[in-house]
């Protein structure tokens, strides 16, 4: 029994270090790879709009840091291009 | 729409950051204020044209959208999700955006900017409103993910 729990660690330690292996492949290095499980998935989420959903409001601030509009004020005559993104 | 850092300096910061020519490293807002000093920095830097918005630091935006790290939507004229583009930035695809309205409103076309967008709200949409060219041509067969 003792060497069935000595082979499971072994083979799940392994899977782990092959794991992370291709993930820092994949993202650049090691750092990156952890800044990717560490930043990036908690915050990776689908959502569940699609399309023909009711696009969802929300209370946008303006450059001047001061003025609020909504996304629906916005919406209605023409199409509206959102896109999503930081500086980094 | 300005949302919350993908690659700040006191999170998850990569190497290209640190080798842009531009030298963008910021570290993740926590307060409104240094997310407008980002954003108004962007702005500058490129000379964005567009009208722009910011989200709220309750990340209002993001989370009614998914759009974190970076994300393209359409909304039609009635109010419904029209293009669903993917996440960032693998499936982050301006011209997948580009082609679908091209093919439900005819061609856009684009004037140069004359100037950096107002600060106002009523010009500060966070979107970019393009008039339908040919509204006679029918909408693609739902190109969206």
């Amino acid at each position: 029994m003792k060497r069935l729990w000595k082979w499971t660690a072994g083979i799940l330690g392994v899977l782990f270090v092959a794991a992370f292996a291709m993930l820092s492949y994949v993202a650049g290095s090691p750092k990156d790879a952890y800044g990717m499980v560490r930043y990036a998935l908690p915050h990776m989420h689908r959502g569940t709009l699609k399309v023909g959903s009711d696009a969802p409001d929300a209370r946008i601030v303006a450059l001047d840091g001061v003025s609020r509009f909504h996304i629906r004020e916005r919406t209605g005559d023409r199409p509206l291009v959102l896109v999503f993104g930081s500086f980094t | 729409m300005y949302v919350r850092e993908a690659h700040p300096t006191d999170e998850w910061q990569m190497k290209s950051n640190l080798k842009d020519k531009d030298d963008v490293c910021y570290a993740q807002p926590k307060t409104l204020e240094q997310r407008v000093i980002i954003a108004n920095d962007f702005i500058k830097r490129f000379k964005f044209p567009l009208p722009f918005g910011i989200d709220d630091m309750g990340n209002a935006a993001d989370n009614a959208y998914s759009a974190w790290p970076e994300r393209i939507y359409i909304i039609d004229e009635g109010g419904h999700i029209a293009y669903r583009g993917g996440m960032g930035p693998f499936n982050y695809k301006p011209e997948e955006a580009r082609e679908w309205l091209a093919a439900r409103y005819g061609a856009v076309k684009h004037e140069p900017p004359k100037s950096t967008p107002d600060v106002t709200p009523a010009s500060t949409s966070g979107a970019v409103a393009p008039t339908p060219g040919a509204p006679s041509t029918p909408a693609p067969a739902a190109p969206a993910k």
